[in-house]
C-alpha cells in the first residue's frame, strides 16, 4: 500500500512501488486528464507537478514520490479557470487536444517560477512537450497572454460555450 | 416520417438517442431527460431545445465540428451555443461515394469535412426549419410564410401569441415528410459562418475532461496490450503464455493472427505482461528489406520503361530532341510515421444478442464496422466515434479493430485493446518513400517547352485499398504517388507524368495531404532549379508559367507581396517560395530561413490560401499554422529507416517531431475569398512548406536540396531542443 497526495487529497493505493505514477493516476485513481504518449519521457503528454516541479509521470516510480504533493491538470485550478486555461481558450490553442494537459502543466510550472518569461524561457520550458497538430505558435501566445505580456494576440470577439 | 428516413435514422442510432445514450455516456455530455427527436438525418432536437447535429465526420482537432455547428445554426436559426455536434454512426446520409465505383463509405479525410458536407447539412437544417414552421402554422392557423426562426424560437411576424420553442414543435414536426426543396436562407442572414467562433471542444480539452478512446471505460472492462509481428504479415510460431501470466494483474493471453494480446485488469499490467511475453514469429521473405534496398529499387525505376501514365500532353520526346538546354534532377523522400500523440486503442463489447459495440478514435467508420463484422462473422456492429487524439490519416486504417473484436469474444467482457507507442510506430501506416526524376526541355530563351515527371516507389494504395484488393499490372498507377500532378496549372508545353511501381511489404497509409507532400517538394524544388539554371527570379518564373491563369497568379502575387519577396532580409537570412494546388485549394508560402549551428531555422512563414470561401476563419488559420508546423517537421527531421523488414525508429527518442523552440515565431496566414467552389483547408497548407524552406536553404548554401529531411553540412537534428532535453 502506498500513500500519495494528489490534488490535495490523500489516497492509499495498492500498487507496486515501481509502478509509474502515470498509471497510478490513470488506472487506480481514474484521473485520465494525464495522458500516455511515449512511456520514455520524450513527449511530455504525462506532465504533472511533483513538489511543484514539472515531472514526466510515465517514468516516475510512485514509490519515490513520498509525501510530495502531486498536481494534475484536474487539480490545477478548482474551477478549471487557471490563467493559462483561460488563455488557452482565448487563443483557441488545442486542436486534437491530447497533448494539451501536459503543455499546460509545463507552462504552469514555468509561470510559477518565472512570471514574466522571455521567449528563451518559453523555449526551454516547453521543448519537452510534443504537439503533432502544430499548435506551438498559439501555445507561445497563450503563455504570454496568461503572463500579461505584450506579444499575445489581441483579444477576440468570440461566440462560444465556455 | 418517411420509411426511408426512418430506416437510416434507425441505422444511425439517432432514433434511439435517448435509449442509447447511457451506453455511450462516457463520450457525451449529459442531456436533459426525455426523448430526442430527429427531424432530418443531420438535425436532432434534444429535450430542452438544444440542437444535436449528427455529423458525418470525426473530430480529430481539425475543427470541423465548429464549422458544422455554424452551418446548421445559421440555416436553422439558433445560436451557435445551442448546438452540439457528434459523429453519426454509419448510414447512407453520412457516406461518401467510393472512388472508382467502390461502395460509398463513411470516413473523414481528403480535407472534405466542410466542402463535402456544407450543402447536405445546410439543406437538412433548412428542412428542419420548414418542418417546425409548418407545425407552428397549423397550430396557430396562421400562414407559414409569416413565421420565422431566430434564437431557437419559431415566431410569427405580428402575433405575439404565436411563438413556439423547438421542444414544443419537434414531436409533431417529425411526423411531416422533409420538404424536397427547402428554401435556403440568404447569405445576409448568416451570423456564424465566416465569423470567429470559439470551438466547442476546447473548454474540456484545457481541463483534461475530454474522454479520448484511451480514457473511455465500460463497466467490467479489461485491458489488452498487443504484441504484433515486427515484420508485417509474419505469423506467430510460439506464444509462451506463462511468461505473461506470471505478471501480476495479467488474466489471459489471446492469440491473434499476427501476434498475441495480453489481457489484464489494468492498462499498466497489460503493458507489463506484453513486455514480458515471449513470442516468436515465422521468418519471411521480407525480413531482409532495408532502406538501401528500397532506395535502389526506386532509383532503378526512375529510368525504367513505364506504361503507367497519368497525363501526357504534347510530345515530350520531340521537345527534348529540339531543346537548347535540358535541366534534370532526381529527388527522394523517406518513409514517414503519422505519430499522433494518442497511441491507437479501441473498446469492444459483445452484447447479449451477439452484436458488437465499438468505441474508438475512428476516422473510417464503415471500414471499422465491416472489419469487425467480417472477423466475427456477424452483421450487427455499432460504431461509436470518440474524440481522436490526432488523426492525420493514420486512423483511416482499422488495424486493431479485428483484434479488439476477437479479444472481446474470447474474454466475454468489454475489452480495451491498445497499442503501445512502439507498436504504434511499427503499425503506423505512414507515408511511403518515393523518388522522382524531373526533366525539363528549355528553348534558347529559357522558356520551358516540355517537362517529364517520373515517380518511382512503393504503393500506398496496395496497402490501403478501400475497395477490393488491387492486382497491379504494367499499367498500374497509384494515384496517390502522382497525386495532384494532373491538375498542375503551369504551362510546360509538352507535359508527361508517369510512374514506376517499386513495391514492398512495409505498411503505409494516408499521411496528412498524402502524395501531395512529396510531389509539391519535387516539383516546386525543380521550378527553382530551372530558375537558377536560367538566372531568373523564382517567383517571376512561376508568374510566366501561370500567365494564363488569373486565379493562380493572384495567389502567387499575394504571397510574394505579403512575404516581402524582392525586398532585403536580415544578413544570413534568405527567402524561399513555393506554390501548390491540392484538395481543391491553391496555396503559396514564403519562408524566411537562416542556418544556425548547421540547422535550418525557419523564422517566418507567410501563407496565402485560396480555398474559395472560409467558413471558420480562426479554425482555418489554426489548420494553416498546424499544417505548416507538421510539414516543417517532416522537411527538417522526420524519417523512418528500414532494417530487417521493419522500421528502426520506435519512439520519439529516435523519430524527432518538431519541438516548440524550432517552430517559426511568425506564421502569417491570409485567405483569398475567391468565391470559387469550396476547397479543403487542413491539407493544402502542408505540401508547399518543404519546398519553400528547401528553396531558401539553396539560396543560403548554394546547393540544391534534393532529399528530405533537409541535410546541410554539420546538420544537427533540432539541436536546440535536444540540448534542452538532455
Amino acid at each position: 500500500m502506498i500513500r500519495i497526495n494528489v490534488n490535495g487529497v490523500h489516497h492509499t493505493v495498492d500498487v507496486e512501488p515501481d509502478t509509474p505514477l502515470l498509471w497510478v493516476l490513470r488506472d487506480a485513481l481514474g484521473l485520465t486528464g494525464t495522458k500516455y504518449g511515449c512511456g520514455i519521457a520524450q513527449c511530455g503528454t504525462c506532465t504533472v507537478h511533483v513538489g511543484g516541479q514539472p515531472t514526466r509521470a510515465c517514468v516516475l516510480p510512485v514509490g519515490s514520490v513520498g509525501d510530495m504533493r502531486i498536481t494534475t491538470i484536474e487539480g490545477l485550478h478548482p474551477e478549471g479557470r487557471h490563467a493559462l486555461q483561460l488563455a488557452w481558450i482565448a487563443e483557441q490553442v488545442p486542436q486534437c487536444g491530447y497533448c494539451q494537459s501536459g503543455q499546460i502543466m509545463s507552462a504552469a510550472a514555468l509561470l510559477a517560477a518565472t512570471p514574466q518569461p522571455a521567449d528563451a524561457d518559453i523555449d526551454a520550458a516547453m521543448a519537452g512537450n510534443l504537439c503533432r497538430c502544430g499548435t506551438y505558435p498559439r501555445i507561445r501566445n497563450a503563455i504570454k497572454r496568461a503572463a500579461g505580456l505584450a506579444g499575445a494576440s489581441k483579444p477576440r470577439t468570440v461566440k462560444g460555450v465556455s | 416520417m418517411s420509411l426511408a428516413r426512418r430506416e437510416f435514422l434507425a441505422l444511425s442510432g439517432a432514433l434511439c438517442v435517448g435509449v442509447a445514450l447511457p451506453r455511450a455516456a462516457g463520450a457525451a455530455k449529459p442531456l436533459a431527460a426525455g426523448k430526442a427527436i430527429p427531424l432530418t438525418a443531420y438535425v436532432v432536437i434534444e429535450p430542452g431545445g438544444l440542437v444535436r447535429v449528427l455529423s458525418p465526420v470525426s473530430e480529430m482537432g481539425q475543427g470541423t465540428f465548429a464549422a458544422h455547428a455554424a452551418i446548421v445554426a445559421d440555416e436553422l436559426g439558433v445560436d451557435y451555443s445551442m448546438v452540439r455536434v457528434e459523429t453519426a454512426m454509419p448510414a447512407d446520409p453520412y457516406r461518401h461515394p467510393g472512388p472508382g465505383g467502390a461502395p460509398a463509405s463513411q470516413s473523414t479525410g481528403g480535407s472534405w469535412g466542410v466542402r463535402r458536407w456544407y450543402g447536405p447539412l445546410r439543406k437538412g437544417a433548412a428542412q428542419a426549419r420548414e418542418m417546425l414552421i409548418a407545425v407552428a402554422a397549423a397550430r396557430s392557423g396562421l400562414a407559414a410564410a409569416e413565421f420565422a426562426v431566430s434564437d431557437g424560437v419559431v415566431k410569427h411576424a405580428t402575433s405575439a401569441a404565436a411563438r413556439y420553442t423547438f421542444g414544443e414543435l419537434a414531436a409533431d414536426a417529425a411526423k411531416l415528410p422533409p420538404p424536397a426543396e427547402p428554401l435556403l436562407r440568404p447569405r445576409s442572414a448568416r451570423r456564424h459562418v465566416g465569423a470567429r467562433l470559439e470551438r466547442p471542444d476546447i473548454p474540456d480539452k484545457v481541463r483534461g475532461r475530454t474522454l479520448y478512446s484511451s480514457d473511455f471505460r465500460r463497466p467490467g472492462m479489461v485491458y489488452a496490450c498487443a504484441r504484433i509481428a515486427p515484420v508485417q504479415g509474419a505469423k506467430p510460431t510460439r506464444i509462451d503464455r506463462a511468461s505473461a501470466l506470471a505478471v501480476k494483474g495479467v488474466i489471459e493471453v489471446v492469440a491473434l493472427p499476427n501476434g498475441a494480446a495480453v489481457v489484464a485488469s489494468s492498462q499498466w499490467a497489460a503493458m507489463q505482461g506484453a513486455r514480458a511475453l515471449v513470442i516468436e514469429f515465422e521468418r519471411t521473405a521480407n525480413d531482409s528489406l532495408n532502406s538501401a534496398a528500397v532506395s535502389a529499387a526506386m532509383r532503378e525505376g526512375l529510368g525504367a520503361v513505364s506504361r503507367a501514365v497519368l497525363r501526357s500532353e504534347g510530345d515530350f520526346e520531340a521537345a527534348l530532341a529540339s531543346a537548347a538546354r535540358v535541366v534534370t534532377a532526381d529527388y527522394e523522400v523517406p518513409y514517414l510515421a503519422n505519430a499522433p500523440l494518442e497511441p491507437w486503442s479501441c473498446t469492444a463489447e459483445i452484447v447479449a444478442d451477439g452484436s458488437l459495440d465499438l468505441w474508438g478514435p475512428f476516422q473510417a467508420q464503415d471500414r471499422a464496422r465491416t472489419g469487425a463484422a467480417r472477423t466475427l462473422g456477424i452483421d450487427g456492429v455499432r460504431v461509436h466515434t470518440l474524440p481522436l487524439g490526432g488523426g492525420f490519416g493514420r486512423r483511416l486504417n482499422d488495424d486493431g479493430v479485428p483484434a479488439a473484436a476477437l479479444v472481446a469474444r474470447a474474454m466475454g467482457k468489454p475489452v480495451k485493446l491498445f497499442w503501445t507507442r512502439e507498436t504504434e510506430f511499427a503499425a503506423g501506416f505512414g507515408r511511403p518513400a518515393q523518388m522522382a526524376r524531373i526533366t525539363a526541355a528549355l528553348d534558347l530563351s529559357g522558356r520551358v517547352t516540355g517537362l517529364h515527371f517520373r515517380a518511382s516507389g512503393p504503393s500506398l494504395i496496395l496497402h490501403f485499398a478501400p475497395g477490393p484488393p488491387v492486382v497491379p499490372d504494367a499499367t498500374f498507377l497509384d494515384g496517390t504517388s502522382v497525386q495532384n500532378l494532373d491538375v498542375v496549372r503551369y504551362a510546360f508545353g509538352a507535359y508527361r507524368v508517369d510512374y514506376a511501381l517499386r513495391h514492398n511489404h512495409f505498411p503505409t497509409g494516408p499521411w496528412r495531404s498524402v502524395g501531395a507532400t512529396q510531389n509539391a517538394f519535387f516539383l516546386e524544388s525543380f521550378i527553382d532549379e530551372i530558375a537558377h539554371a536560367t538566372a531568373r527570379d523564382p517567383v517571376q518564373l512561376r508568374r510566366e508559367l501561370l500567365a494564363h491563369d488569373p486565379r493562380a497568379l493572384r495567389v502567387i502575387d499575394e504571397a510574394a507581396r505579403r512575404g516581402g519577396w524582392g525586398t532585403p532580409v536580415k544578413p544570413g537570412h534568405a527567402l524561399g517560395f513555393a506554390y501548390f494546388e491540392c484538395y481543391g485549394s491553391l496555396c503559396a508560402h514564403v519562408a524566411e530561413v537562416s542556418i544556425k549551428d548547421g540547422a535550418p531555422r525557419v523564422h517566418r512563414v507567410v501563407c496565402v490560401l485560396d480555398c474559395g470561401e472560409v467558413v471558420t476563419p480562426d479554425g482555418a488559420r489554426a489548420q494553416a499554422e498546424g499544417g505548416i508546423v507538421q510539414g516543417l517537421s517532416a522537411a527538417l527531421g522526420e524519417a523512418l529507416t528500414l532494417k530487417g523488414g521493419a522500421a528502426i525508429e520506435q519512439n520519439f527518442d529516435t523519430y524527432p517531431l518538431l519541438r516548440l523552440p524550432d517552430a517559426p515565431r511568425e506564421i502569417d496566414v491570409h485567405f483569398i475569398q475567391s468565391g470559387e467552389p469550396l476547397g479543403g483547408v487542413g491539407e493544402p497548407v502542408l505540401p508547399p512548406i518543404a519546398p519553400a524552406v528547401a528553396n531558401a536553404v539553396r539560396v543560403l548554401t548554394g546547393k540544391p536540396v534534393r532529399r528530405l529531411p533537409i541535410l546541410v553540412p554539420g546538420f544537427r537534428l533540432f539541436g536546440y531542443s535536444r540540448a534542452a532535453r538532455e
